[in-house]
């Protein structure tokens, strides 16, 4: 392995991070069911869709700095394209979407042929998504702000409409080889109904797994030659360009990868237990949760990206059921003060009061019998502009959770090297 | 293409440009080789930084031709143009401020790069190398402007006199041919000046490079300069050697009595966006 000079960090094996992910899927789809039951690990599948929503979104709006809030269409067309395949194959091999089992505690024997019809499925969902990606990208990534945001909005809502008006769902293999050419396009995916049946093959094993190499991927653009021209359009694109950034091409390369993971995301989505996709799911409000969860995390941030999907993602079952928060809370404190030792007492004054609120707010929707998970949006909506007074720039900033650990030293002046 | 070895490595033939009915450069002309160092100058508003917005492909031309070592370059994009070997830095600064000072080289560095998305993800042997080849470069240049230290700071924190000494190590980063400077000594205290001064030429023979200067403080440029043109309201004027500029009445009279030998910068008010 290339070791570096004296005084920097050596670098770790490349290939132990895929690795640790994979022993992380393993571990914790192997573990997870039994340990927690459904209703944990639908959670945790949950929270990893959140997270390679998010975490992809922020390679347009957090790295290149455009301003994309159409996310949610790349997203269905990825649900889409996974779940027609699947969906359509088992129809064909056999004759039924049911009869699906995990990789991981397998039902039925073709579970290997099942996976890979899966896996296949999620990269055709990806790919046809960032396809869509770089079709919307390359004309519009030529306007600036604003206008990429209403166009990418209109694109999600052009994406809806369309699903609407697709045919009516097959649901047998004769049905399937008597279609006629009319029935079989617009694809019968269901139309405004949504999507039916699709085979749930989404395990947390999956979940994890493809979250963690969405994260990898991220990190590691995010370090590269190619991360850093990204950022630098974000800083200041005149600049970027003088200093010989392809800012279209790298634009949209953003757009494509980002679509790219959101479509696989969608396919996980689409083929999860106790969900069913539906032209909705392309809509405005899909985009704008994660469009919340990359500003609140801070925009270009991965760690902050990460961890605001999950607390999202949490604090939307939270709504649904509100329990006692505050030993949680406390815990997070504890956590804080060991973390960060710097400005103590703001951090106990704003911890404190933070219970109290969700506390009191708890208490009085249980008195008042109001389920707070209709007033989602809105209480997300007030979190964002909480946020953008008391730290504008997200939880994390720019910053990466790397960033916390002690100051990789830099050779300073003197060092070996002359011109 | 046609590249002799006696093209000039930087041929401007009467380029111009207007916007809307205002002329801002009409019919400038330039020809600069290796190791001069070319000073151009003139009142507020005459098109000094409209020109090296032509030159950087910011604007394209209205009329005449750039030619950089006999090739066409003036229907190029900004980046093409960096990557032909010209590169600038700003009358405003325009640093990367959240990206540390380093990392601002570094996206210079992208250009020349032969890091591939495939490999940087899957951090191949080839990619690591390259980008420790990289860093070292930087860190190189950076020993040279004496930013070394700083290397992990964000170039914002750095103060009024480091952030333009980045610009310029940043411009070098590109492996530049020409290096166009826009008002370097803006805003600098006399100290800082002198420092300047023979950084500058320090990097003529280091570099191996052209310089074209933009300087309101006629020290700098009359010190410094071997030939200068003199614009005024997008015409060129004067061009000569510096002595000769001095004495040139018309030049005398652009500057409205100002004294040319002490010409204090005005105010750089209406300083273009794009500067
Ligand atoms: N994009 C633009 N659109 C319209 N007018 C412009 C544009 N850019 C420059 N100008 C005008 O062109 C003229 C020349 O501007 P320029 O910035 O080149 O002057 P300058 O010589 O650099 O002056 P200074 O010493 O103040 O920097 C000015 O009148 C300016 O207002
Ligand atoms: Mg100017």
């Amino acid at each position: 392995m290339i070791r570096e000079s004296a005084g920097h960090t050596h670098r770790l094996p490349p290939a132990l991070a895929p690795l640790a992910a994979l022993a992380l899927a393993i571990v914790l789809g192997l573990i997870s069911r039994r340990l927690f039951g459904d209703y944990v690990e639908r959670i945790g599948i949950d929270i990893c869709i959140a997270i390679i929503l998010a975490v992809s979104l922020n390679i347009v709006n957090g790295f290149t700095g455009q301003f994309s809030i159409g996310h949610a269409a790349f997203y269905a067309i990825g649900g889409y394209v996974a779940g027609m395949i699947s969906y359509y194959a088992s129809i064909q091999l056999w004759d039924s979407p049911t009869s699906w089992g995990s990789i991981l505690s397998p039902t039925s024997i073709n579970v290997v042929y099942q996976s890979l019809i899966f896996v296949i499925a999620l990269l055709c969902g990806g790919i046809v998504a960032a396809l869509a990606g770089w079709l919307v990208g390359l004309p519009s990534l030529r306007l600036r702000g604003d206008y990429l945001a209403i166009v990418t909005l209109g694109f999600g809502e052009i994406v809806r409409v369309l699903l609407q008006q697709t045919n009516e769902q097959i649901f047998t293999r004769s049905d399937l080889h008597a279609a006629s050419r009319d029935e079989l396009f617009p694809p019968p995916v269901g139309g405004a109904l949504g999507f039916i049946n699709i085979p749930k093959m989404t395990s947390l094993f999956w979940a994890v797994l493809l979250a963690c190499a969405c994260v990898l991927f991220a990190w590691r653009l995010k370090k590269s030659t190619f991360g850093r021209a990204m950022i630098a359009i974000r800083e200041n694109e005149i600049a970027a360009e003088a200093m010989g950034v392809n800012i279209t091409r790298l634009k949209v390369w953003a757009f494509v990868f980002a679509a790219f993971f959101a479509g696989i995301a969608g396919g996980l989505y689409a083929h999860e237990a106790g969900t069913q996709i539906g032209p909705g799911d392309a809509g405005f409000t899909r985009s704008f949760d994660v469009v919340i969860m990359v500003v609140l995390g801070g925009l270009g941030s991965i760690t902050g990206s990460i961890l605001a999907a999950t607390i999202l993602t949490i604090a939307n079952e939270w709504l649904r059921e509100p329990t006692h928060v505050w030993h949680i809370g406390l815990a997070l404190l504890a956590l804080r003060l060991m973390v960060q030792p710097k400005q103590r007492f703001r951090a106990i004054v704003w911890s404190l009061s933070a219970i109290a609120a969700i506390e009191g707010a708890r208490s009085i929707a249980i008195r008042l019998q109001i389920d707070l998970g209709e007033y989602r949006m809105v209480i997300f909506a007030l979190m964002l502009i909480v946020m953008m007074i008391l730290r504008p720039q997200g939880l994390f900033g720019t910053h990466e959770f790397s960033d916390l650990l002690p100051r990789r030293r830099r050779p300073g002046r003197g060092f070996e090297v002359s011109t | 293409m046609i590249q002799t070895h006696d093209a000039p490595l930087l041929d401007v033939r009467d380029i111009g440009i207007a916007f809307g009915g205002l002329r801002a450069v009409d019919h400038f002309s330039l020809r600069l080789d290796l190791g001069q160092l070319h000073g151009l100058i003139g009142p507020n508003g005459a098109g000094k930084t409209t020109c090296f917005n032509l030159l950087t492909g910011v604007y394209a031309p209205d009329t005449g031709e750039i030619r950089l070592r006999g090739r066409p370059i003036h229907h190029s994009r900004p980046h093409q143009i960096a990557g032909a070997g010209i590169a600038r830095t700003f009358q405003n600064i325009r640093l990367f401020p959240h990206l540390s000072v380093i990392e601002n080289l570094l996206v210079a560095c992208h250009l020349r790069s032969r890091q591939t998305i495939a490999g940087a993800i899957f951090e191949s042997r080839k990619h690591l190398e390259d980008e420790r080849m990289m860093e070292h470069k930087c860190l190189a240049l950076l020993d040279r402007f004496e930013l070394a230290d700083q290397s992990d700071e964000p170039a914002a924190s750095l103060c009024y006199g480091d952030q333009r000494r980045l610009e310029i190590a940043r411009a070098l980063a590109i492996d530049p041919k020409v290096l166009l400077l826009d008002e370097p000594a803006a805003g600098m205290n006399p100290q800082e000046k002198v420092q300047l001064k023979s950084l500058i030429r320090g990097l003529l023979e280091g570099f191996n490079i052209a310089i074209l200067l933009i300087e309101h403080d006629m020290s700098v440029v009359m010190d410094l300069c071997e030939q200068i043109t003199v614009l005024d309201h997008g015409c060129t004027i004067a061009t000569g050697a510096p002595a000769e500029i001095q004495a040139d009445p018309k030049v005398i009279e652009a500057y409205l009595g100002a004294s040319v030998e002490t010409g204090e910068p005005e105010e750089e008010g209406t300083a273009d966006e794009r500067g």
